[in-house]
């Protein structure tokens, strides 16, 4: 004989199934709640934890590109101070060129100015073979130390390359390390090319030189200096921009990195309110439940026999 | 006729009890699994003879009957189709879950993210010794990495394997106990309370049976059980009272191969099946993990050279080995790097092998988007599998209530038969002292 019935067992393995759903929402809202993730495992959301490693990737190309900005800052910062110090060589050659072209000055004077104009030269030399924080020489391209080298004769050689090497510090944005030696010392004076060395070393030696007008030749040698501190005030100005450049990008990669970081949240933090919300929903749902279900499971009719 | 009386009411009485005895006997095995309800079939009995000339019908009361089981052999076996369906998902999301544990707990993915930032990194200051150190110290951690996921997709494979190994104890037995119940039913006699304990063994066998392979089973008039494997070739697994023996084996790259009596076989369904596809699943993920640290491997070693290093000398290999398993630092020096390209000066600064390396590695064909791309098809498949099993839970579980509403025992359906029972047993005494009032009467007369 089939009958069909409510059997006492279906009705509670409906109810523990149902229960059972309920306390596996309100876990899982727990934990998301707990762990502040609303994502626990790729398979969670495939396509969402796809865009989250995304996310990651280009955070950590952030923080290497922020790392980037700040050293390239850095190195650009010094490369400025280096050749504000040029500049300051430079001013105080032109004031002595100045003074020996003008003032009538026995061969001692002169003798004194040819000396501090070497002296000039050499810290010049000095300048520009400058080394950044990690011992890298400003001026000297992408080439290793020392930028300039000091020949057999005293004339001062550029040991460098002509590239300044590129950082890139935001997506499609690269900008070049810094200035090479030739753009600071080197220009043409009358469609000679020259540098601000022999600028130096020569007005030193003509001054030297008994055969030579010290004034005329101190005249001469103003134009050279003139260059060179166009040229020296020319790639400050250069690193100036770069600089403020790089400020800019470094101000747009704070932004960007707190875009990144909400576009992030968006997708793996839990929603406090909307979880509590739907937890406290589970929890009702579930009391109600138990409830109902230990009314109903206590009717019997064995009550009654 | 007083005395007849009596025989039918003591007939009547005697069914009412056998029947509260199966009452009761419903109610003690109100939760016990897999046990059908029972009921008494009874029957009129009727006495019929000539006695002297006049034929006549002797009424005798009730006759008890056999036990009688619920019928429902269809709908276990779509119960059996569905828990085999069902076991086959959830076995093989099982497998595929620990996969994706060791791919995504093992942070590979982070970790070669993180060696393209330290590329990245030394663009700004390439002749950095500290810069150039962190960057093959990225490198070391990813050749890590690799091994580790690869040995924990290792010991995934493992898992899954030993989880064959028992599910073949689980077949082979309950396949056993099956011929045996074939063997004891062919003794059974109809009706009787054995017989209907051995059925309820033979379904629970069965359904047991069910979870572990796909079975296509045929049961004769006397309920003897001829069991199918469910898949090709379809093998005979128990027939009477011989059991096949079911057996596995694991070919050199790891996936499972069943057999039945020495004959190979593919299964269907069932958490054999599943974990069959788990394992070819875990497999193929360790073959394109491999792929992808070769590719790491082949672009960073290629990158080295076309470069020089930092003395000028021409770039050496960075990473030795050919996959995931095997990956390995080949110099932990970091001058050794070759970010320049190729003829640069010792000390040179140059960047051009490096922008080419990071390019390299980001690029559509690269480890990091294959790596995103395995990632993602394996979340993807999970969570697709993880659908279908909710769907099949679904299935079996109405399946299950369907069943139940046939076999299952209503406590509330019982209580009313014991209310009708115990009525129908003072009915019968009451007949009885009825009957022996008559005969009082009778023989109280003068």
């Amino acid at each position: 004989m089939i009958q069909v019935s409510n059997p006492t067992r279906a009705f509670f393995e409906r109810a523990i199934g149902q229960m059972a759903g309920l306390r596996g929402a309100i876990e899982t809202s727990q934990t998301q709640i707990a762990t502040g993730e609303r994502l626990q495992r790729g398979s969670d959301d495939p396509v969402g934890a796809s865009r989250l490693r995304a996310l990651a990737r280009l955070e950590g190309r952030g923080v290497s590109e922020t790392e980037n900005a700040g050293r390239l800052a850095q190195d650009l910062a010094q490369a400025d101070l280096a050749i504000g110090d040029v500049i300051g060589v430079l001013q105080r050659a032109r004031d002595l060129a100045i003074a020996a072209a003008n003032d009538p000055i026995g061969a001692n004077g002169r003798e004194a100015i040819a000396r501090e104009l070497e002296q000039l030269e050499s810290e010049l030399f000095t300048r520009a073979n400058s080394l950044s924080v990690t011992q890298a020489p400003l001026f000297g391209g992408t080439a290793a130390a020392p930028a300039y080298l000091r020949g057999p004769g005293g004339a001062v050689v550029y040991n460098g390359n002509n590239t300044s090497g590129a950082v890139p510090i935001a997506s499609r944005t690269e900008i070049e390390r810094g200035v090479t030696g030739p753009q600071v010392f080197e220009f043409t004076l009358a469609g000679v090319p020259s540098d601000s060395f022999a600028v130096l070393s020569g007005l030193a030696a003509d001054l030297r030189n008994n055969a030579v007008n010290p004034a005329t030749a101190a005249r001469d040698a103003l134009a050279g200096i003139d260059a060179a501190i166009d040229t020296a005030n020319r790639s400050q100005t250069v690193i100036g921009t770069r600089l403020a450049f790089v400020e800019d990008i470094q101000i747009n990669q704070e932004e960007r990195a707190i875009e990144r970081a909400q576009q992030r949240s968006a997708i793996a933090d839990t929603d406090l309110a909307e979880t509590i919300a739907r937890l406290q929903q589970t929890l009702t749902a579930l009391e109600a439940s138990q409830a109902s279900f230990a009314r109903i499971s206590s009717l019997s009719l064995f009550d009654v026999v | 006729m007083p005395t007849n009386l009596i025989t039918i009411a003591r007939s009547g009485a005697a069914s009412a009890r056998a029947a509260i005895e199966i009452s009761a006997q419903n109610i003690a095995n109100a939760g016990t699994p897999d046990y059908v309800r029972r009921t008494l079939a009874n029957s009129e009995l009727v006495g019929s003879g000539n006695i002297d000339f006049d034929a006549q019908s002797a009424f005798s009361g009730v006759r008890i009957g056999g036990v009688q089981r619920a019928d429902v052999d269809v709908l276990q076996r779509v119960v059996r189709d569905g828990i085999s369906d069902l076991a086959a998902a959830q076995a093989e999301i099982a497998g595929l879950r620990v996969g994706e544990i060791a791919l995504e707990e093992t942070r590979v993915f982070e970790t070669l993210v993180d060696f393209e930032s330290a590329l990245l990194l030394l663009e700004s200051d390439p002749s950095d010794p500290a810069l150039r150190t962190g960057t093959v110290e990225a490198a070391r951690l990813l050749t890590q990495t690799f091994q580790f996921a690869e040995g924990s997709l290792e010991d995934a494979r493992d898992l899954t394997a030993s989880e064959v190994s028992a599910g073949i104890d689980v077949v082979n037995g309950a396949a056993g106990e099956l011929a045996q119940i074939n063997v004891a039913l062919v003794n059974a006699r109809e009706g009787s309370g054995g017989r209907a304990a051995l059925l309820d063994a033979r379904d629970a066998a069965l359904k047991e049976l069910a979870g572990e392979v796909g079975i296509e089973t045929t049961f004769d008039l006397r309920g003897i059980a001829e069991v199918r494997m469910a898949g090709t070739p379809s093998l005979l697994l128990v027939s009477g009272n011989m059991a096949s023996r079911f057996d596995a084996g694991f070919a050199a790259s790891g996936s499972a191969q069943f057999e039945v009596n020495g004959t190979p076989l593919t299964l269907e369904n069932g958490a054999m099946a599943g974990r069959a596809r788990a394992l070819d699943r875990l497999i193929a993920l360790s073959g394109e993990l491999d792929a992808i640290a070769a590719n790491v491997i082949t672009r960073v070693n290629n990158a080295q050279a076309a470069g020089a290093a930092l003395d000028g000398s021409p770039g050496q290999p960075l990473f030795s080995g050919t996959g995931a398993a095997d990956i390995a630092l080949a110099f932990d020096q970091g001058a050794l790097l070759a970010l320049a390209q190729s003829g640069s000066l010792p000390g040179s600064r140059d960047t051009t092998n490096l922008g080419n390396l990071i390019a390299s590695i980001g690029a559509e064909t690269g480890p990091v988007a294959e790596l995103d791309r395995l990632l993602l098809s394996h979340a993807s498949r999970i969570a697709g599998s993880e659908a279908t099993r909710d769907g099949l839970a679904i299935i079996a579980a109405s399946n299950q209530a369907q069943l139940l509403r046939q076999t299952g025992v209503d406590l509330d359906n019982e209580a009313a038969s014991l209310i009708r029972l115990q009525q129908a047993f003072e009915a019968n005494s009451r007949v009885i002292q009825v009957a022996s009032e008559m005969f009082d009467t009778i023989l109280s007369l003068n």
